[in-house]
């Protein structure tokens, strides 16, 4: 397999490396990062990198703001290509294999080796790392990382004579409120929906891995070469779908990310499946009670994890991947995971960060927060190939053909098994 | 008496188009203008706010982002009015060797889409060091194949006795085509003007993989800050800030539509 010969090379840089990593030199980094949540993010990014510059006066840092996570990418693999890569860039966790095949990253694991390294690398939680890893090796460093919860409102729950208290554990408990949560006005137009889970695009894909991980498979597994969409439990999942519209608890055909918590906030919605990136938007903006609980699951809970880690990229001097390293680390401390996941509603990656002060005092007036955190042992990451781009289009392409009626579930996912198979064949 | 059911066919289907592209821009000012509650609410006494301008503005360097789009695409024009008409002169002016085979290499270019370049372009700007620089993010643009094309397809109308009554006078070629070529052509050039600011005005992927610093980088990379992926999208933000960075373009569409309108006319006429 190609990919393995490319790894090979890191392996030696990386332990060339370590032997001139306890020497402080003069660095300048670039550091790329993306934009996934509104504009106070901006600030808090360079709040952090200005605080490591200051404590590391021989190294200078510079926070490029580069896009979205696509734009990012584009913008990290362009500048790679050119032999003039960024040192460090968050990006997503799934584009680990893009990033490998592309051979522009190096592991992680290679220049952290030192005991307090190894342990600050297994200080994240383990739902965070399984994205983290390929061929035995650590690439990348959880940083801003997401997964879905299911928000409500208790004051809808309340009219609807629902216990505020209790969320729909399964599919059917799902079905079974969000049929007394559905309000219609006198002509039978539906004012308010049971319940709203975006469907479209790589968002519904993101949430249906979610789906299939509460049947207990998974659409991904950690070679990068399998995709699995022609199972039972992605049947199930589309099915599922299906019958929330068929039984009038979520509105038919498809449904927008961008627009899930406006429908909620504006009560069209008596509940969303969201990200945890929404916390401080809802609260800031809910003129009602609500609550956070589990995603729904079909046989047990069941998530999907999202987001982007920190990477190191190949071709940088020694230095600057010493300074690299260094800076990484700062920005995952356990104080600064913490400042970072308040100011945007991510989850902080490591329990440490959860242990501070700060976040306890966040937990404290803020408990929808914590949700997220127990929800993660269910949780699994999201869908990963290689390839990634074209494969997810094809798990993308039979969501929107079975919501929109179409075409029906089994045939949809057996022809995105088959172009799936097609083009992870050569990589296998 | 079909006469005038035509006429209200098409003044009714030219309101029914006005409507469709209007609308999108009457919601843009209305929620720009409203608090983000009620983007989705038209509710006719909701508060008026500038908050959201305010907002919007301090959310980016926005006042050093429009410097420098507005230094970008005076190069980009400048550039491309000047090296477009020259070669568009050329092209029509003389007959050398190759001359339709250099037109249609010409041409060839614009059957690619700038995307497809921008991996070797930033790889030529990296090697000559002008990566983060805003010369950088106009080189690649500073000739342009439609120029040449529409400037070469307005010079071929130029009937050639006026060309020849020119060189009899005794006019040279730099003459002919200051007195010429380029008063005939000037609604052109006011059109590719529009359409080329419209253009650089717009763009965004290049610029934002070109460019590291906010001091070089256009308007349109600040926006991008409001294109949010993981929370919701606050419409009135979002719309605050789009019209915000679009209103220069607007503005200078109706100033110069007059213009634009009344050149076409005149040359029309004669």
């Amino acid at each position: 397999m190609k990919t393995q010969l490319k790894t090979a090379l890191p392996l030696v840089m990386g332990a060339a490396m370590s032997m001139t990593a306890p020497m402080a030199q003069a660095a300048d980094l670039e550091f790329y990062f993306p934009v996934g949540v509104n504009a106070p993010a901006v600030a808090t990014i360079e709040q952090l990198t200005n605080a490591w510059a200051a404590q590391n006066p021989q190294h200078t840092v510079k926070a490029v703001y580069a896009g979205n996570y696509e734009e990012t990418t584009t913008k990290a693999l362009t500048a790679a290509q050119a032999g003039d890569p960024p040192a460090v860039a968050v990006l997503l966790a799934i584009d680990i294999f893009t990033l490998i095949e592309e051979d522009v990253i190096m592991p992680i694991s290679d220049i952290a080796t030192s005991p307090e390294e190894q342990a600050w690398i297994d200080s994240f939680y383990e739902g965070f790392m399984v994205d983290t890893r390929f061929d035995g090796k650590v690439y990348s460093i959880p940083f801003q990382r997401s997964t879905p919860v299911f928000y409500y409102n208790k004051d809808a729950w309340r009219a609807a004579g629902l216990d505020p208290e209790v969320t729909p554990a399964t599919w059917d408990e799902m079905v079974e409120m969000g049929k007394k949560l559905t309000v219609k006005d006198d002509n039978g137009n539906v004012t308010q929906w049971g319940t709203r889970i975006p469907n479209l695009g790589l968002a519904g894909a993101w949430l249906f891995g979610g789906l299939v991980k509460s049947k207990g498979d998974v659409l991904s597994t950690d070679t990068g070469t399998e995709a699995r969409f022609d199972t039972e439990a992605a049947k199930a999942s589309l099915e599922f779908m299906q019958r929330l519209a068929d039984e009038e608890v979520m509105a038919p055909g498809g449904i927008t990310w961008g627009d899930t918590p406006k429908a909620f906030l504006e009560g069209q919605a008596a509940s969303i499946w969201t990200s945890t990136g929404n916390l401080a938007f809802i609260n800031e903006n809910a003129e009602f009670d609500w609550g956070v609980g589990f995603l729904p699951g079909g046989d047990g809970p069941g998530a999907p994890v999202g987001g982007g880690n920190f990477y190191i990229f190949k071709d940088i001097t020694d230095e600057e991947q010493a300074a690299a390293l260094d800076f990484i680390k700062f920005m995952t401390t356990p104080e600064n995971q913490a400042i970072w996941s308040m100011a945007t509603g991510y989850v902080a990656p490591s329990q440490a960060a959860w242990d501070t002060p700060q976040m306890q005092a966040y937990a404290a007036e803020l408990p929808q927060a914590l949700v997220a955190l127990d929800q993660m042992p269910h949780a699994y990451r999201e869908f990963a190939t290689f390839q990634r781009a074209r494969v997810t289009q094809f798990l993308v392409d039979a969501i929107e053909g079975v919501i929109t009626g179409e075409t029906d579930a089994s045939a949809a996912l057996a022809e995105a098994q088959e172009k799936a198979d097609d083009i992870l064949g050569e990589y296998r | 008496m079909t006469g005038g059911l035509n006429r209200i066919a098409f003044t009714t289907l030219a309101f029914v188009l006005a409507a469709v592209w209007g609308l999108p821009f009457l919601y843009s000012i209305w929620t720009a203008f409203h608090p983000e509650k009620y983007s989705a609410n038209f509710v006719w006494n909701a508060p008026l706010t500038l908050s959201n301008f305010a907002e919007a503005w301090q959310a980016a360097p926005f006042a050093l982002y429009f410097l420098n789009t507005v230094i970008l695409i005076t190069t980009v024009l400048v550039a491309n009015l000047i090296l477009c008409t020259l070669v568009a002169y050329a092209f029509v002016r003389y007959r050398f060797r190759w001359a339709g085979f250099l037109f249609s290499l010409v041409m060839v270019q614009l059957l690619i889409s700038p995307e497809i370049l921008i991996v070797e372009n930033y790889l030529t700007l990296s090697t000559i060091g002008l990566t983060d620089t805003i010369i950088g993010i106009a080189l690649p643009y500073l000739t342009s194949a439609f120029g040449i094309f529409l400037l070469r397809q307005t010079f071929l109308t130029v009937p050639k006795s006026l060309d020849e009554a020119a060189q009899i006078e005794g006019a040279g070629a730099w003459r002919i085509l200051w007195t010429v070529y380029v008063p005939l052509a000037r609604p052109v050039y006011l059109a590719y003007g529009l359409v080329s600011i419209s253009f650089h005005w717009n763009n965004f992927l290049w610029p934002l993989i070109v460019t590291n610093s906010p001091e070089v980088r256009p308007v349109t990379v600040g926006l991008s800050v409001f294109a949010t992926v993981e929370s919701g999208i606050e419409w009135s933000l979002v719309n605050a800030a789009t019209l915000m960075t679009t209103a220069p373009l607007i503005i200078a569409f109706l100033i110069f539509q007059r213009q634009f309108v009344a050149n076409f006319m005149r040359a029309g006429i004669k």
